[in-house]
């Protein structure tokens, strides 16, 4: 492999640890490319979930998917031939599609600060859309949380009832991940990071948050419609 | 986009503060400090909430061990920089010269450091280590069946054993390469002065450190008895053990596929100028294809063993058949991620042994462009291939047709490539040192490894040999005869690069062929097993598998020594080897063109690459610069003010 220097850079030694060498737009390129890679990784997360749903629901295992098929008229069994007596309830849609909306709503507010911040808006705009944004994902959690305290099943009531869940604690999870992230884009918005155009970190965050509101949508879809 | 960037690009960040004086005094014992503390409290409180609950021992374990991982990330520095990112401040420029362990010496081996020379160290380091450890669980194995009825171990101590050995052999193959040599080698072979993410790749490290404590744990808390693959229902019921083995899973995924991630960005977006994609070398390719494929099989795992560790701790049901559950949907998922992990854990070593051949036998790259879609072929076709480790279970028997096709199938691309390896050192003048040695190792057993491989692809082969030894000889022909070997070619070849010094061949020659004799003796033993008919997983067997077992035994042995011989040559030559010259090997790809050891930007000055990677026979191009040598008062880094625009940090 032959080399050569590049005649503008000619004699210019290189001066600094990975990294501050670079300019914005190449340390953008590569967290919008790490980003998208991350987002392809949750993806295939998010399919395995699914995967398990529609699995476990098809396979209804002696009926105890939610034991739709037994009453006590017309009792089956279990796999140790203890007869299923009772069908397991639907969780109410309502918190789940709350979270969803919430969801939904933090991603607009975050692509609104992304806006605001390529408008080069004032730092309070920015800094506001951010809070907003903050509280309504902790308020998704808030709901999140409350909703597993009000579920007419526990995890050992079937597989139905344990993938309900998982599909919850597995949404929650990501919650705390973009709040993580939201709450460093209000800090810094705060103190002015994002002041006179540095909006690229954001759209990053705005990527991630709108691919978690569809993720949520999609699990919401599942939980409600193919119970 | 650029219009949109321009005037970005023309404006500085004020410099924010430099981290204090806590941030500068973490290594890796305040992480051990730190992991034991929180790992207690962790303990504690979960002892005193959970322990009287039905699944409360499991609940307490994996509080446990999840306060014990975070507890020794937060000790050794792997949440800093999202941390302090959180709270709205930035990195300066100290604090990066210092987290890239400028100044430090040898103790930067021991920190969170993010120069990715010290990480593919740390990381080689930590492979031997696990190696070790598995290779002496692997001859606590063989001891046992010296004779059909041995008392050296129990029944359940064996199958922990063997557990054990399994899973800490994977995590090990996993990383053998993508961590020592992506890391080291890879960057500096593209042109790049770092990995795209320099703290991400040291974080991708102390991870998976992390997670080594809860895998040797398992020993303790009763042992993992149900074999590397953790088939449920055994893994539901095993005790709690399997909660640690779970944890160890989970933060293992998240440290390969942060690293898989890095690989990615890096190789796109870190090359230098010229450095085309028709111009990588094809280790890079290798990292590249094998980064992408963990991307897509690791979240399988970490849903696998998430979900085992829910059906343990709070009581769902995915695996428990009383509950609806079904032990297919652990096979399924465990081998969604698991057939894609063979070539994870191939395609980078390949990748590195084709540096090899290429270089000695002074010959380009047979059929580069056949080799890089043979990477692209096998990959894609072992995302489709999960369910031929599942022919006798019964599930989907209308399935298995398609399967066996598909396995068939991927053995097409990997004879291409293969052929391309043997077309490369075809006629060549091939100069036969050390490295050489292990690629020729490596032609000889994947042949056997493959071609036994396609038998146990066939249906009918394989409701005959499933769960015999012909099963174990097969695939540790591939990983260890195949991958294993085809690293430790790479290994000899970059150790110059790597330790300054030059690899005692004497030693290691004689090594060799105690590995050679070694493996054919071991695994010809075990095949005779499973011609046998002798099942995997047993401690005590039937007095009619004595000879074979005999002949596996004793080569195994021969083998253990031979690994010894290996890295006693390894230390030999680190202590009193000669020092290597910038480029031993007359290599032609950019990892040698820098000077040893390699300065901490890796270039003193940018390179542009002008013509492909392997032009052997071809003169040196008269250019008006190839590297000049190090000045030793700018030998790391010329200009540490932070005034110096060129170098401030920005968001």
């Amino acid at each position: 492999m032959a080399i050569t220097t590049d005649p503008h850079d000619q004699g210019r030694v290189v001066e600094a640890v990975a990294g501050h060498h670079e300019t914005r737009e190449q340390r953008h390129f590569k967290e919008h490319l790490a980003v998208w890679l991350f987002i392809s990784g949750d993806a295939v997360f998010l399919l395995m979930e699914l995967f398990y749903w529609f699995y476990l629901r098809a396979l209804n295992t002696d009926g105890m998917w939610r034991g739709v098929a037994c009453s006590k008229a017309n009792p089956c069994t279990d796999g140790l031939g203890n007869p299923i007596t009772h069908e397991i309830a639907k969780s109410t849609p309502w918190y789940t599609v709350s979270i969803a909306v919430l969801v939904v709503v933090a991603a607009a507010v975050i692509w609104g600060v992304e806006r605001s911040a390529q408008r080069q808006s004032k730092r309070s705009v920015i800094s506001g859309g951010a809070g907003i944004g903050l509280a309504v994902l902790v308020a998704a959690i808030v709901v999140q949380c409350y909703q597993f305290g009000v579920l007419p099943f526990t995890t050992i009531d079937g597989t139905y009832a344990s993938t309900f869940e998982f599909f919850m604690g597995s949404t929650l999870a990501h919650l705390f991940l973009l709040t993580f992230i939201v709450t460093g884009l209000w800090a810094r918005a705060g103190r002015g990071r994002y002041d006179g155009g540095h909006w690229y970190q954001v759209r990053i965050i705005r990527i991630f948050s709108v691919w978690l509101a569809t993720s949520t949508c999609i699990l919401a879809i599942v939980m409600i419609a193919f119970s | 986009m650029t219009t949109d960037l321009a005037p970005l690009l023309l404006e500085d960040t004020p410099i924010g503060p430099t981290a204090g004086g806590l941030y500068r005094r973490q290594n890796v014992y305040t992480g051990l400090a730190a992991g034991i503390f929180l790992g207690f409290v962790a303990w504690l409180v979960a002892h005193a909430l959970w322990n009287s609950s039905n699944w409360g021992t499991d609940m307490v374990v994996t509080v446990t061990m999840v306060g014990w991982v975070i507890g020794f990330n937060l000790g050794v520095g792997t949440f800093n920089a999202p941390l302090r990112w959180m709270l709205g401040h930035d990195q300066t420029y100290d604090d990066e010269l210092y987290a890239a362990g400028v100044g430090q010496g040898k103790k930067r081996y021991y920190k969170f450091c993010t120069d990715h020379k010290v990480v593919g160290t740390q990381y080689l380091v930590l492979v031997v280590v696990l190696f070790a450890i598995g290779g002496t669980l692997a001859m606590m194995m063989r001891t046992q069946l010296i004779s059909p009825h041995s008392s050296f171990l129990s029944p359940n101590s064996y199958n922990a054993i063997v557990s054990i050995h399994g899973m800490c052999m994977i995590i090990a193959t996993i990383i053998m390469v993508t961590g020592p040599f992506t890391n080291f080698v890879m960057p500096i072979m593209i042109g790049a002065k770092d990995m795209a993410f320099p703290r991400l790749n040291a974080m991708s490290f102390w991870v998976v450190v992390s997670a080594i404590p809860p895998l040797l744990a398992t020993f303790v808390l009763g042992g993992v008895d149900a074999g590397w693959t953790t088939y449920a229902p055994l893994s539901v019921q095993a005790p709690p053990a399997m909660d640690a083995f779970s944890i160890t899973m989970i933060v293992f995924v998240i440290s390969v596929t942060v690293s898989g991630v890095n690989t990615i960005v890096t190789i796109f977006t870190m090359r230098a100028k010229g450095m085309t994609l028709g111009r990588l070398p094809i280790f890079t390719w290798a990292s590249l294809v094998g980064a992408a494929l963990s991307i897509y099989a690791m979240p399988a795992l970490l849903i696998a063993f998430t979900s085992m560790i829910t059906d343990r701790v709070v009581g769902t049901s995915f695996f428990v058949a009383g509950q609806g559950g079904t032990g297919w949907l652990w096979e399924n998922a465990f081998w969604i991620f698991g057939h894609p992990e063979v070539y994870i854990i191939l395609i980078p070593p390949v990748g590195a042994m084709l540096e090899v051949a290429s270089t000695f036998a002074r010959k380009p790259l047979f059929g580069y462009k056949v080799t890089v879609a043979g990477f692209v072929a096998i990959s894609a076709l072992s995302i489709m291939v999960w369910a031929h480790h599942m022919f006798t279970t019964g599930w989907a028997p209308e399935l298995a047709g398609p399967f066996m096709v598909t396995t068939e199938i991927i053995s097409i691309p990997t004879g291409i490539i293969f052929l391309c390896l043997i077309g490369t050192l075809w006629k060549g003048r091939i100069w036969t040192r050390l490295p050489m040695y292990f690629v020729y190792l490596f032609l000889w057993n994947f042949i056997i490894g493959g071609v036994t491989g396609i038998y146990l692809s066939d249906t009918p082969a394989d409701e005959y040999f499933h769960g015999d030894m012909f099963v174990t000889a097969h695939f540790h022909y591939t990983l260890l005869g195949g991958a294993m070997i085809a690293a430790t070619a790479g290994l000899c070849y970059w150790f110059p690069k790597i330790t300054g010094k030059m690899l005692n061949e004497r030693i290691g020659k004689t090594a060799f062929w105690m590995i050679a004799v070694g493996i054919q003796v071991t695994y010809f033993g075990m095949f005779w097993e499973g011609f046998e008919g002798m099942p995997r997983r047993v401690a005590f067997y039937d007095p009619i598998f004595q000879h074979a077992n005999d002949m596996a035994t004793g080569g195994a042995y021969l083998l253990m020594l031979g690994w010894i011989v290996l890295l006693y040559a390894g230390i030999n030559s680190l202590r009193q080897g000669p020092d290597a010259p910038a480029n031993p090997w007359h290599s032609k790809t950019l990892e040698w063109k820098v000077p040893t050891p390699v300065p901490l930007a890796n270039f003193l000055v940018d390179p542009v690459v002008t013509s492909d990677p392997y032009g052997y026979g071809e003169p040196e191009p008269v250019g008006p610069l190839v590297m000049p040598a190090p000045d030793p008062d700018r030998e790391l880094v010329p200009n540490l003010s932070s005034d110096n625009p060129l170098v401030r940090g920005d968001d």
